[in-house]
Formats: C-alpha cells, structure tokens, sequence
C-alpha cells in the first residue's frame, strides 16, 4: 500500500478488547478484539448478519458491550457516554447519511467543529463568538474543499445527489479533527465511478491528514484496493486479520464468503 | 490532546471568502419597518384600541417564537405554552407584588425589572423540571404529555389564591416602572407630535423592546452553535450524538428555553389585561387549549422554526383575533342574529383554522417558506 504517512499528533491505536455483545439470547459479537494500527487504513468485513455494524456501534459508543472493552490510546471508550467521544477525536460517518436535510451543507458540516466550541443561548443570541465562529467557518470551508463539495456550500443537502450528500457526511466527521475517523460503508449506494473516486478520497485523507480510518464495507474492490490491514467477522466471531492478500486466501475467510453467495460480494 | 485539533490545515490554504455583500433592499427594508413601529403610537393617535391590538400581536411574537425554536428547531411538540403564560404572568404578580396594596395575596415587592426577569427566569426553570419527561417522549406523545400542564395550571391557578388572586377577581399587577419611569398614564405626559405618550403608548415600547430582544437572541441562537444542536437532535439523535452533542442537555435547554420564552410572553399578558386571572375553565381563557392550538397555528402558519414566520403567524393569528373583536366594540359586528352567535373569538379561529389547513396543502413550508420564495425574485443569484 501507500509509505507511512506523517501521523497526525496525538494519533494512538484503537484496541477492540476481547469484546462480546448480546441481545437477550443473541449473541451479536463474541470476543472480537483486533487493533487499529495508528495512520492505518483498516477494514472491517465480513457476510451479512456477521456483526459489523454491532462492533461499529460498540466503538462508536452507541452500544455499549456486554463484556471487553474499546481502548483509544489510555483512554478506554467503553467507559464513556458516547457523546465524549467527539472530543477525544473520534468523528463518524453513517450508512444512511444522517444529515440534516434543509440545512445547508455549510451549517451540516460545522455541527463538526460541535465538540470543539463552546457556547449556548445567551453566547449565541447575543453574537459573542462570532469572530471564533467565522475562523471555524473557514476551516470548514477548506474541509470541504478537500472532499470536492466546497462549490455546494449553500445549497440545502435535500438538494444534493447521494453521492454528494455521502461526502459531506464524510466532510462532518472530519470537522471533528478526528485522529480515528470511523466509516460506515462509504461506498454504500454509490455508482462504480462514485466507489472509485470515494477510494480516492480515503486513501488521500490518510495520507493528507495523517489519522486512522476504520471503516466497514461491503465492495470489496474498495476494501482490498485501499486497507492496509482487514478484519473479517463472521457469526460475531473473528475468522481472520490481516494484509489483505493474506485474508483473501484465507480459506475460512472464503468459505464463509462461499456459504453467503461469493457472485455477489466479487 | 486536545491542542492537537486546532492543529494548522494540511491541505493548501485558500482564500478567505470575500465579505458577504450587504443586501441594501433588505437593510433598507429592516429600517423602514422598526421606524414604522416606533411611530405607531403616533400613527393610531388617540385610537388607542388599535395600538392594544398591536401590542397583543407582540405577545403572539415573543411567545410564538419561543414555539418555534422548540417545535420548529428542536422537534419537541409542545402544547403547554398557556401553562408557562400563567407561570409567568402569577410570578411577575407575586415578585413585584406590594403586599400593602393587595392584602392577602403574596406579594414579594421586589423592582418590576427585577421580577420580569424573575418571572423569566421561574419559567426557566418549570421548564427545566418538564425536561425528563419531554427527554423520553417523542411527537404526539410529547404533545400529550406537555398538555397536561394545561390542566395543571388550571387546577393550580384556581387553588392558589394566595398567589393568582383566584377566578373570581383575579389580582393586578404591578405597574411596570423603569428607574422610576412609571408604565402608567400621568399627568403632564411627554408627548411626540402632539400625541401624548399615556399607558397604552408606553407599554407599546416596552412591548417593543420585548418583541424585538426575543427575536433578536433567537435569531442569533438558531445561526448559532446552540442552533445547530437543536437541528441536529431534530433531524437525528445518533449523528448529533457522534458529533459530541449531548442530547438529553440540548433537549433539556431547549425546553427551558422556550418556557422562558412563553413566562415573558405571560408577564406581558398581564400588563395588556392590566390583570392576572387563571381561568374558569379549560377551554377559554388566557392561559387554555385554545391559547395552546393558537400558538401551535401561529409556528405553523409561519413555517416550523423560523422566527419571522412567528411573527407573520402572530399577526395572522393573535392579530386577526382582536381585529375581530375590536370591530364587535367598536362598529358592532357579530351583533346581528343572523351571525348565529358567531363571535370575533370563534371567527378568527375559522380564520387561522383555513390558514393551518391551506399552509399545510400548498406550502408546508409556512410564511417563512414563501417569503424567501419572494425575497429569492429581488436578490442577486448565487452560483450553484
């Protein structure tokens, strides 16, 4: 893959610790652990119903485990109230872009900079930080610059194609100057052109900005053209982690694939 | 870690945006229309009933506004407005309240400022007390809920006589005074060309100063910070949440806010009235259901979450509703039979009524959604 990047500082490793997760009977993951290397583009895949997108929440902070712990750094994430973890440098992106559909794309991607501004009612009825805000402005200018969104702006996200509206989710996360940026199927609902250039982007945004990516995805074009290191689940369980062309001969990596119908997944 | 996110941007710098032209219609617009309300009082003269109907529409606004940013911005359904009205018109009663002049009443006789901003503040904080139940609930059910506070007030108001003066006679309130500026007729009055500036011009003002400080720190809220988490908790919890908004805190505030909102609007009820009475009943009255679904209309009328949609909604809805009435005074209307009892009350709810109806067919987007339709016509294109 790609030479090392200059790391961002304060960029630290993500340890998923041995983590199980359970619904009432089900038992969503069952003592995963992996690590995101710092300045690593890391994949998470695995079949459908493989437990994903629970392991993504759990990091994430909106599940909370049943056992094990997510570590950034010192910092063990499990322990905190999800909203803390903005401002530990953790931004997220969705699966179903989770913006706010009549608001410009200007005022979706400064919610970013939420965690690292201050001020409630009176400060902003009364206009206090408005000199701080236009310096947050023009960095989410430049953020959007850097995702190819910047000529959209002042347009209301309702008003944008998917594949627009995905990256300025994508912009948002980033406004949280996040040393751990966390991707939930990027590529979902985009066109092969859109996939390739969303390749792009994430490989650059490593490089440029120096950070972690986790993402979770299901074209594996992506995942095996930009991840430098790939975690596969199946059933909850971990079957296989590494390089991604040790994980693609991986053969319980394969059968798993072959069982849940490889045509499609290739 | 933290001095590491205000880190220099890795990618190239670029230009700083130019400034943003000022927009000379609009700018010109804005003076025109704060010159036109500074000289109402001229205006209407010695019709002092028509600067009442005015000044009742600044009641619609600044409770109205304090609606929308909750419903509109945070999407909290809320119908006990008329509840945080009562709360703070009785506070403003009770703080700024001469014992000697109302005997068995509690009256605190703190300076009137002192106890609008009281009054302000308690309906703050009832609210406040309302947010682990408007934290849990959501839309209608939220709606439910928060109606029950209606009926609250209407049970609390009717027993605490110590402090509302009861159903029957009600109590005064305290003149509002300003330094010593009295908000009442005296004699000799200062007057602007030729029109004596009496009780009515000066709660004028002051209603003024109310109306548009309201519409001012709310507009400045929702461009702000504190407005971009209410829309975010809005349009999505999980995402506001990743983004390191607190959810229950913003839904809280928000809440308070708006109570607050609705206590300033009750404190200038009390002054328009020249009374605090809680209501007979739940359904008519200065503090009931009706009141509730008038303000509900008034945020729909002028489009969810924009504040001068609120105030369009107040002229439409507050507005037409004394219009109404002081024509029955004034020219006798709704006098004749043949009006089948059809009072100014009744009809302006049929009114506002077809207006709710028609912005939610044809333009759900409110007043709000058609004035930048109009104003788009007169602005400069900006490039896509």
């Amino acid at each position: 893959m790609t030479s090392a990047p200059t790391l961002r500082e304060g960029v630290v490793d993500l340890v998923v610790d041995d983590v199980t997760l359970r619904f009432g009977g089900i038992t969503a993951l069952d003592g995963v652990s992996f690590t995101v290397a710092p300045g690593t583009v890391h994949a998470l895949i695995g079949p459908n119903g493989a437990g994903k997108s629970s392991c993504f929440n759990v990091i994430s902070g909106l599940y909370r485990p049943t056992e094990g712990r997510v570590r950034l750094g010192e910092q063990v994430l499990t322990d905190l109230r999800p909203h803390r973890l903005a401002a530990l440098g953790v931004g997220r992106s969705f699966q179903n872009i989770a913006l706010s559909p009549g608001s410009t794309v200007r005022d979706n991607v400064m919610l970013g900079r939420h965690s690292l501004t201050r001020g409630g009612f009176l400060s902003g009825g009364l206009r206090l930080g408005s000199k701080t805000e236009r310096k947050h402005l023009a960095r989410v200018e430049e953020i959007c610059d850097f995702l190819g969104v910047a000529d959209r702006l002042d347009s209301p996200v309702s008003a944008l194609p998917y594949g627009v509206a995905k990256r300025v989710d994508i912009a948002r996360a980033l406004a949280c100057e996040p040393i751990l940026l966390l991707l939930d199927e990027p590529a979902a609902g985009l066109d092969g052109t859109e996939t390739a250039e969303m390749a792009v982007t994430i490989s650059e945004l490593r490089d440029a900005l120096g950070i972690s990516v986790l993402l979770v995805e299901h074209d594996m074009g992506l995942v095996m053209g930009i991840a430098d290191r790939v975690t596969v689940l199946d059933f909850g369980r971990l079957i296989a982690d590494g390089v991604p062309s040790e994980v693609q001969s991986d053969p319980a990596v394969i059968s798993a694939y072959l069982g849940v119908g490889a045509e499609e997944e290739n | 870690m933290s001095d590491t996110i205000t880190e220099a941007p890795p990618s190239v710098p670029r230009p700083v945006a130019a400034p943003k032209k000022r927009n000379w219609i609009k700018i010109a617009a804005t003076v025109l229309l704060v010159l036109f309300l500074v000289a109402l009082p001229i205006l209407t003269g010695s019709q002092v009933a028509y600067l009442k109907v005015a000044q009742y529409i600044l009641i619609g606004t600044v409770g109205g506004i304090g609606l929308t940013l909750l419903v509109g911005q945070a999407g909290q359904l809320s119908l006990a407005h008329p509840f945080f009205l009562l709360v703070g018109a009785v506070s403003y009663a009770v703080l700024a309240g001469d014992p000697a002049e109302s005997p068995g009443l509690v009256g605190l006789g703190f300076p009137p400022l002192l106890a609008v901003i009281g009054a302000v503040v308690i309906c703050g904080l009832v609210g406040l007390a309302f947010a682990p139940v408007a934290g849990r609930l959501r839309g209608i059910y939220l709606g439910v809920a928060s109606l029950s506070l209606v009926f609250l007030g209407l049970w609390l108001g009717q027993s605490l006589e110590l402090f509302t003066g009861g159903t029957s006679s009600g109590r005064p309130p305290p003149t509002f005074e300003l330094f010593g500026f009295a908000f009442s007729t005296t004699t000799p009055a200062p007057t602007i060309a030729g029109v004596p500036i009496q009780k009515q011009q000066r709660l004028w003002y002051l209603f003024l100063v109310f109306a548009l400080g309201a519409y001012f720190l709310a507009r400045g809220a929702i461009n702000s910070r504190i407005g971009r988490s209410w829309r975010a908790v809005r349009d999505n919890e999980a995402a506001a949440t990743a983004m390191g908004v607190n959810v229950a805190r913003v839904k809280a505030g928000a809440f308070t806010i708006s109570s607050a909102f609705a206590g300033l609007a009750g404190v200038m009820t009390a002054l328009w009235l020249d009374l605090v009475k809680p209501d007979e009943n739940e359904f008519t009255g200065n503090y009931s259901l009706t009141v509730a679904i008038a303000f509900l209309a008034i945020v729909i009328i002028g489009g969810l979450g924009s504040v001068p949609g609120a105030v369009v909604g107040a002229i439409v809805v507050y507005g037409l509703q004394q219009f109404f009435l002081l024509g029955a005074n004034q020219f006798g209307w709704f006098a004749d039979a043949q009006f089948g009892g059809l009072s100014a009350v009744i009809l302006s709810a049929f009114v506002y009524g077809a207006a709710v109806v028609l912005v939610v067919l044809f333009e759900p987007g409110g007043a709000a959604a058609i004035g930048r339709r109009l104003t788009s016509r007169f602005t400069p294109r900006k490039e896509r």
